[in-house]
C-alpha cells in the first residue's frame, strides 16, 4: 500500500520539496464547522418547540446601574408593587457638617523663632485681640462654667492623643468618644488595610487655642462649639501597608509636626463631648514627604480643556476679518 | 425549621463577638430579612475575605512579602467544566501574557476571565499597595460551580429531559513578582537533576544481609 502511495506520488517527491506531506494543522481554526446546526431545516419549528424556554436572570447586572424607570417598569412586568419602607427612624445631629469660619493660620508660624524679634511679636498677640474668638469662649462657658482655656489645652492633647492610639489599635467601636462623625469616615479611610505605628515623643511648643466659633444648627439653641488649638509637637509616624512593607514615614526617625486641629462639642447637649471635628491644612506648610514607590499621575482632564478652548477662540476671531475684507 | 431559619442569625452573631452587649447585636431580630434583601449572599464570600487579611509589619533585613490581590465573578453564563480548561491555561503566566492569550482563545469564558483579571490588576495598584500592574503573575486561578437553573426538553416517543443552564464562579489570586518556572509541582527535571536522582538511588542499594 506504502508502495502504491510512493509510486503515484514518486515523480512529485522528486520535484517538490518534501514539507507539503504533513497535514499542517495551523490554520484549522480559520476553517471552522458548526455542529449545531440539523442538515434537515424542515423541521426546525418543532425541534425548537420541543425544548421548554427558559428565562435566565442576568447576574452580572447590578440593582445600582438601574436606572428608576427600569426597575419600574420590572416591577410592572412581575405584578409587584414597590417596596415600601415603613420603618421611620430618628436621627440625631450630633456634629455639624464643616469647619465654621475656618482659622487662617499666619504663614511663618512655627518656623521663627520666639527668641526674635518677630516670634515674641507672635507669642504676645495673645486670644485677647481677638473679639469673636474671646465671645465664641464666654458662650462656651456659659454652657460649661469651669471651661478654661489652659486645661482645654491639656484635655485637647490628651483626646488627639487617644484618637491617634486607637487609630493605630484601629480601635473603631470607641473611635467615636474621640472623633465626631464628620471626621470619622476620612479617619477610617486612613486606617484602611495599613498597620500604623505612631508616637508623640514631646511637646515642642504647648498646645494653645488659637480660635473659638459658637455656631447654631436649626434651632437658635441647639448651639455647637468649635475650637482649633494648634500643635507644635515631635511625632513618630511609621505606616506600614496590608503585607508589613513600610510604605510611608521610619521608625527611628521624628518629624516636627505642626498642625491646627478643630475640636467641636456639642454645647446644648448634657453630655456633649470635646471631640476632633478636623484639621486645617494651610498652604505654605512644607509638602508631604513623597511616597516611597512610584505612581500613575492621574490624567488632568480640565487643564486639556481650557486649552482648547483658549486656542479655538483666537482662530475664529482671526478668521472673520479675513472673511469680511475677502 | 428552627435550624433552618436560625443560620442566617448564628452566622451574624459568630461574626460579632462578645455577642450579646454590641451595638451590632441589636439587628438580630432584622438580620433574617437583612439576608433576603441582600445579593451578596448568593454570591461565594470566603474568597475575598484573604484580602481583609493584615499582616504584621516586617523588620528592614527580612526579605519583602510579596503582594497579592484574590478577586472573583460570580454566576458567568457558561459551564464550570468548559471554564475550567480557560483557567488552566492562564495559570503561572504574567498578567500580561495571560490577558494577552486570552484575547486569542476562541470560547465564551475567555471574555469574563480577561475582564476578571483585568479589574483584579486595577484593584492591586490601587487597593494593595503594588507598584507596578505588569510584575503580577496568576498564583492561582479556579472556577467553581454556580447556579444552575433547571428547565426541561422532550424527546422521541414522550420521553422527557432535564436542561441544565449552568453558571459558573471564577476566582483569581494575582500575586507581585516573577513567575516561577514551572507552576506544577511535578514538572520534568533538569538533566543534571536526572542524574544526581539516578546516583543517589544507584548507591542506596545493598546486598542484604552483607557486610
Amino acid at each position: 500500500m506504502a508502495l502504491r502511495i510512493a509510486n503515484l506520488l514518486g515523480p512529485r517527491l522528486l520535484n517538490e520539496p518534501l514539507v507539503a506531506l504533513t497535514v499542517s494543522r495551523s490554520h484549522d481554526q480559520f476553517v471552522r464547522h458548526r455542529h449545531t446546526k440539523h442538515w434537515n431545516p424542515k423541521w426546525k419549528t418543532l425541534r425548537r418547540q420541543k425544548v421548554m424556554r427558559v428565562k435566565l436572570p442576568n447576574f452580572q447586572e447590578k440593582p445600582e446601574d438601574l436606572s428608576e424607570e427600569e426597575i419600574r417598569s420590572r416591577l410592572k412586568e412581575q405584578g409587584i408593587l414597590p417596596p415600601r419602607p415603613w420603618n421611620e427612624k430618628p436621627f440625631f445631629l450630633s456634629c455639624t457638617g464643616g469647619i465654621f469660619e475656618a482659622y487662617v493660620p499666619p504663614e511663618g508660624d512655627g518656623k521663627i523663632s520666639p527668641i526674635q524679634v518677630q516670634g515674641a511679636k507672635q507669642k504676645l498677640q495673645y486670644l485677647e485681640k481677638k473679639s469673636r474668638t474671646m465671645m465664641a469662649i464666654r458662650k462656651i462657658k456659659s454652657f460649661e462654667e469651669e471651661f478654661d482655656t489652659a486645661t482645654f489645652c491639656k484635655e485637647a492633647e490628651d483626646i488627639y492623643v487617644k484618637m491617634h492610639d486607637l487609630m493605630a489599635k484601629r480601635d473603631l467601636e470607641n473611635m467615636t468618644d474621640y472623633v465626631t462623625e464628620r471626621a470619622y469616615p476620612e479617619v477610617i479611610h486612613n486606617i484602611e488595610n495599613k498597620t500604623i505605628h505612631w508616637k508623640l515623643i514631646k511637646n515642642i511648643e504647648l498646645p494653645r487655642v488659637v480660635h473659638a466659633r459658637c455656631t447654631d444648627v436649626i434651632t437658635k439653641e441647639n448651639i455647637f462649639g468649635q475650637t482649633t488649638v494648634r500643635f507644635h509637637t515631635q511625632q513618630m509616624l511609621a505606616v506600614y501597608d496590608r503585607f508589613g512593607r513600610l510604605m510611608h514615614g521610619s521608625e527611628i526617625i521624628a518629624k516636627d509636626v505642626l498642625e491646627y486641629v478643630v475640636f467641636e462639642r456639642h454645647l446644648a447637649n448634657l453630655y456633649g463631648k470635646w471631640r476632633v471635628h478636623g484639621k486645617i491644612i494651610p498652604d505654605w506648610l512644607p509638602p508631604k514627604e513623597p511616597s516611597l514607590i512610584t505612581y500613575l499621575k492621574p490624567a488632568e482632564e480640565t487643564s486639556t480643556t481650557e486649552t482648547a478652548v483658549t486656542k479655538t477662540s483666537p482662530d475664529t476671531e482671526q478668521e472673520i476679518p479675513k472673511e469680511s475684507n475677502t | 425549621m428552627t435550624l433552618f431559619r436560625s443560620r442566617p442569625l448564628l452566622k451574624l452573631v459568630l461574626q460579632y463577638q462578645p455577642a450579646a452587649l454590641l451595638p451590632a447585636a441589636t439587628k438580630i431580630h432584622t438580620s433574617a430579612l437583612l439576608q433576603a434583601w441582600k445579593p451578596e449572599d448568593h454570591e461565594p464570600q470566603k474568597f475575598l475575605e484573604y484580602n481583609k487579611k493584615i499582616y504584621p509589619p516586617q523588620s528592614p533585613d527580612e526579605a519583602p512579602r510579596p503582594a497579592f490581590v484574590c478577586h472573583q465573578r460570580s454566576n458567568i453564563k457558561y459551564s464550570p467544566w468548559k471554564m475550567w480548561y480557560i483557567a488552566c491555561l492562564v495559570r503561572g503566566m504574567t498578567v500580561d501574557e495571560a490577558i494577552k492569550q486570552l484575547k486569542f482563545v476562541l470560547m465564551k469564558g475567555a471574555k469574563d476571565v480577561r475582564e476578571t483579571i483585568e479589574e483584579a490588576r486595577d484593584l492591586a495598584v490601587k487597593e494593595h499597595n503594588v507598584e507596578f500592574a505588569s510584575n503580577l503573575w496568576v498564583a492561582e486561578s479556579f472556577v467553581g460551580k454556580g447556579h444552575v437553573v433547571k428547565g426541561i426538553r422532550r424527546h422521541g416517543r414522550a420521553r422527557f429531559g432535564r436542561v441544565e443552564y449552568f453558571h459558573c464562579h471564577y476566582f483569581v489570586r494575582l500575586e507581585e513578582g516573577k513567575p516561577p518556572k514551572h507552576y506544577y509541582q511535578h514538572h520534568p527535571k533538569e538533566p543534571h537533576q536526572q542524574l544526581e536522582d539516578w546516583l543517589q538511588q544507584m548507591r542506596k542499594r545493598k546486598i542484604t544481609n552483607s557486610i
